[in-house]
């Protein structure tokens, strides 16, 4: 597994592009995070993930088609890789696996 | 929306965040931040929205983000650049047999260029160093008769000396205001010099005027460059010159005793006068003393003894201010008509001047056009070594060319593959050639006879030029070769029906015809300096000056008072045979003067011939032959009163072309009036590159004669000098002496030609080298193409000589081409040089002979160390492989 680990924040950018499916590009997936996490992300911490997971090999991206808004510029979706979608699997598995094998936490 | 597009983003950062963003990152991200800053323009009003889009583009800048130091939108060739220099290099160590013989070619070739650079750059700088440089003149003067003058009234530009008078300096700074100051300097006379119990002949020192520093650019050590030359009885001196007299003291204020007489007093300490300048001295004495010692010459327009250097302002029209001399000259001088006055540019004065009676040596411009195009043969010879052997190379190279055509390069890529190679080449040889230069440099200043300085090769100036030199020459050299490669067609090539092109061949044999003819035209060129200097050396002077002693006790007036005791003295001594007084002795400095002879119609005409005072042993000691009439004799005691002998030229000169007829005419010279008494053979006085020109041998009275020439028989003669030098100490106590042989000092006078029959032959030589070593590399290629073909041959039969012939045969036709190029060039151009001598040899067919044997020679034996071990190998090594 090593290197394949995942990182929090890594961990929170690949599942928001995962709930976003085809619409994840930048600014909403900083959105989106904002409104189920009601967590304040910059672009620039953003976008230097989403390009670290790219390298990874857990992200790919995809230039969309340019519009009038954005100064004219087009936006880049990133979809999640099989790579990625199986790493994201396998952190769940490992988490549900820890959270089971806490004997007595919740019901106290 | 409509409203927020019109709210724009601060632009400044906008354009920061362009400018540091990683490139591919750049559009979307952009994207993003616009769209957040529109969406907040909105929600949050426009200067909240730009607050926050500034911190947004600062969070941006992380390392993650930005775009790489070393650039990521790369030259385009870069890549490119970086192949075709690795792949330079790989072939430039794969084929070392090629690379090494161009690179040796390429670099004695660049470091002759180099040096000639050097030398002929130092030949052009004459002077330059004067601040006053372009306006300072020389006052050029000509001395004829008025009749002369009336009779043609023009005068060539070889007929002005820079030799003049005293007066007319002051007088044009007095007359013309554009004209700011003079200076002048006398020949250099011979004095005795002693300081406390040392003695010194010296021969170096000038009379000066005191403006010399505000005229030459020369340092001054100590001593005050303003005042120095004021007053009577002073004296500066050069740096050499002082260390001589004075070692280590402070030399200012020190006295020198001069001529056993007066006392000088040192005022200054000068550097040496810079190696090019166009005369040279050792010590300066105020001229202020020489006008002490003679007022009278100060005025006089017909003593010449003075050169005369002028500062005109700069802004003067030169060609009007000369048209003003005659006017000042028939004012100065009331009947005589004769004089005439120009002025010479300094910078004409060491390269183009043609005047008469130089202060120093003068350059020669045609050598250093000789020098100059030796300079571009040498470097085209070895541009043309790297074309042949490249070319021959193609069909090795014929595959590389067309895989790579093949895989998709352009024609364009593989030229500059090319050129990469041959510049990369020529680099490595320039290096080299550095190495080379900084080792020969010290031989060239001896084969030259000149002080050179190469520093000035480093000045960013300079180096541009010699480092885009080297890289032209790499492109000289690369472009034929390179066009020739690219165009190779791919699908004949690897099919294998590939062949050199038979254009390539005569090409390559064009340019081998083309080195051989410049390799022989050197070596004839070599060939007749060498003969015509030989010939000098043998030629009948017209007098002995073979075993001549000459001692030279200048105007020294005790020597000069006992001089019949002194030629007694010398006579006893066994190995000597003869002995003479005199002024001057064939190959010295001598004056010329005023003489009047009788004409055929009785009436006198005047002449300037040159003038040698003499004894009534000076003929027969010398061996001179009298044509007509009789030597002085001690039988005539009027004779120093009033006789005369001039030689054949002066008789011819006064008008009459019989020597004898010319016996017994009245003639007028120097306040000596009486009768022609005899006619002299002509005998060459002056060196052999100028005809016997007119000249009178008047007698010579004790005060006149400054030399003692002994004519000695002996075989042993350093005793024989120790013996005479025991004996002039004996007699002359207080005069060293000081002597030299008369052929020696004659043969000086050739030292130029010298000088430039060995820098000729040097570079003649490495001319001949670099053309050979290109012949190496085109053997070994020729040989080894044609490997096959000498196996066949020798298994059917071919002995080694006739397979030697076959390999030698093709360069022999190339070589008879060659001669038949060259015989006719080098035909003309050497005659032009040696219209430079009266006496001259005439170019015989030994010449080119000698040329052609030679270069042939070499030749072979370049191509025999090939040819040879092709010749005599084993046919079955040539074929087994197939």
């Amino acid at each position: 597994m090593g290197k394949n680990q995942l990182g929090e924040f890594e961990e929170v950018v690949l599942l928001t592009v995962a709930i976003l499916q085809d619409e994840a590009y930048g600014i909403a997936i900083i959105d989106e995070m904002g409104k189920r996490l009601n967590r304040k992300v910059s672009i620039g911490s953003l976008q230097t993930v989403l390009r670290r997971l790219e390298k990874k090999g857990f992200l790919d991206s995809e230039l969309g088609e340019a519009t009038k808004v954005r100064g004219g510029k087009r936006k880049r979706f990133f979809t999640l890789t099989n790579l990625g979608k199986r790493t994201l699997e396998e952190t769940k598995k490992q988490r549900l696996a820890l959270w089971s094998a806490i004997p007595s936490f919740v019901n106290n | 929306m409509d409203q927020a597009s019109k709210i724009y983003p601060p632009k400044l950062l906008l354009r920061f965040f362009r400018w540091f963003c990683h490139p591919d990152y750049l559009e979307d991200i952009e994207g993003d931040v616009i769209e957040r800053f529109e969406k907040r323009v909105i929600t949050q009003g426009s200067l909240v929205a730009k607050l926050l889009f500034t911190r947004d583009i600062f969070q941006l800048f992380r390392p993650s983000l930005i775009r790489p130091i070393e650039g990521t939108q790369k030259l385009n060739y870069y890549g490119m650049l970086k192949n075709y220099f690795k792949i330079s290099l790989r072939n430039i160590q794969r084929h070392k047999t090629f690379s090494i013989l161009n690179i040796a070619g390429l670099s004695v070739g660049l470091a002759c260029s180099i040096l000639i650079l050097v030398y002929v750059k130092n030949e052009i700088s004459y002077d330059t160093y004067n601040e006053n440089y372009d306006k300072t003149y020389r006052l050029l003067q000509v001395f004829r008769s008025s009749k002369v003058a009336d009779e043609n009234p023009i005068v060539a530009p070889n007929e002005y000396q820079v030799w003049g008078n005293a007066p007319v300096g002051p007088a044009v700074t007095k007359e013309f205001p554009e004209i700011e100051s003079f200076f002048r300097f006398t020949s250099p006379i011979q004095i005795l010099v002693e300081y406390e119990s040392k003695r010194f002949q010296e021969n170096g020192f000038v009379f000066a005027d005191s403006t010399a520093f505000q005229t030459f650019s020369w340092n001054m050590i100590v001593g005050d460059p303003k005042t120095a030359l004021k007053d009577p009885n002073t004296i500066v001196l050069t740096e050499t010159t002082s260390k001589k007299y004075f070692g280590d003291l402070n030399p200012i204020g020190q006295t020198l005793k001069i001529d056993q007489g007066d006392l000088f007093k040192v005022t200054g300490v000068m550097e040496d006068i810079p190696h090019n300048t166009h005369f040279t001295f050792e010590a300066m004495i105020s001229m202020s003393t020489f006008q002490k010692y003679r007022p009278d010459i100060f005025n006089q327009w017909g003593y010449v003894d003075f050169y005369t250097y002028l500062q005109i302002n700069s802004s003067a029209d030169i060609a009007a201010l000369e048209s003003k001399f005659p006017e000042l000259a028939d004012r100065y001088l009331d009947d005589w008509t004769g004089y005439g006055m120009k002025l010479e540019p300094m910078s004409d004065a060491y390269l183009y001047s043609v005047a008469k009676r130089q202060p120093g040596p003068t350059g020669s411009l045609t050598n250093v056009y000789v020098f100059t195009s030796i300079a571009v043969f040498i470097l085209l010879i070895a541009c043309i070594n790297f074309m042949n052997l490249s070319t021959a190379r193609s069909v090795e190279r014929a595959k590389e060319v067309a895989i790579r055509k093949a895989v998709g390069s352009q024609k364009i890529a593989l030229i500059f593959q090319f050129l990469t190679e041959a510049v990369i080449l020529t680099a490595i040889a320039a290096v080299l050639a550095c190495g080379l230069v900084i080792f020969a440099l010290p031989y060239l200043e001896i084969l030259s006879g000149k002080v050179l300085d190469p520093t000035w090769l480093l000045q960013p100036y300079y180096l541009t030029i010699i480092i885009s030199g080297v890289v032209g020459v790499g492109l000289l050299a690369g472009s034929y070769p390179a066009w020739i490669l690219s165009n190779f067609r791919p699908v004949q090539v690897l099919k294998g029906s590939f062949k050199t092109s038979a254009k390539g061949v005569m090409l390559r044999k064009v340019l081998v015809v083309f080195q051989f003819s410049i390799s022989i035209i050197l070596l004839a060129g070599t060939t007749v300096v060498y003969y015509q200097l030989d010939h000098l050396r043998n030629h009948d002077l017209g007098f002995d000056n073979e075993q001549m002693l000459v001692i030279d006790f200048g105007w020294d007036s005790k020597v000069q008072k006992q001089r019949e005791m002194f030629k007694e003295e010398m006579l006893k001594h066994p190995d000597v045979s003869a002995v003479t007084v005199s002024r001057a002795v064939p190959g010295d400095f001598f004056p010329g003067g005023g003489t009047g002879i009788e004409g055929t119609d009785g009436e006198m005409i005047y002449h300037s011939p040159g003038m040698y005072e003499i004894d009534e042993d000076f003929i027969p000691t010398m061996n001179m032959e009298i044509v007509a009439g009789r030597n002085y004799s001690k039988d005539f005691p009027l004779d120093s009163a009033n006789a005369l002998i001039i030689n054949e030229a002066s008789a011819k000169l006064f008008g009459y072309p019989k020597p004898e007829d010319i016996i017994g005419k009245k003639f007028d010279q120097w306040g000596r009036q009486g009768t022609v008494v005899g006619v002299v053979k002509n005998f060459n006085y002056v060196s052999l590159h100028r005809d016997v020109e007119p000249l009178s041998l008047r007698y010579g009275t004790p005060e006149n004669t400054t030399k003692l020439t002994l004519k000695l028989k002996s075989t042993n003669y350093r005793q024989t000098i120790t013996e005479i030098e025991r004996k002039w100490a004996e007699l002359a106590p207080h005069r060293p002496m000081i002597s030299n042989f008369l052929d020696d000092k004659f043969n000086q006078q050739y030292a130029k030609d010298q000088q430039f029959g060995h820098v000729f032959t040097v570079f003649a030589g490495l001319a001949i080298f670099i053309a050979c070593l290109g012949l190496f590399g085109l053997t070994i290629y020729s040989t080894a193409q044609r490997t096959k073909e000498i196996g066949i041959r020798k298994v059917l039969g071919a002995s080694a000589q006739s397979i030697l012939k076959l390999l030698s045969m093709d360069f022999l036709k190339l070589f008879a081409i060659a001669l038949i190029i060259a015989i006719p060039l080098s035909y003309f151009m050497m005659d032009r040089w040696l219209e430079g001598f009266a006496y001259s040899i005439s170019i015989g067919w030994q010449v080119f002979a000698a040329a052609a044997v030679v270069t042939l020679a070499v030749s072979l034996v370049t191509m025999s160390i090939k040819t040879i071990s092709a010749a005599v190998s084993n046919p079955v090594d040539a074929l087994r492989n197939e």
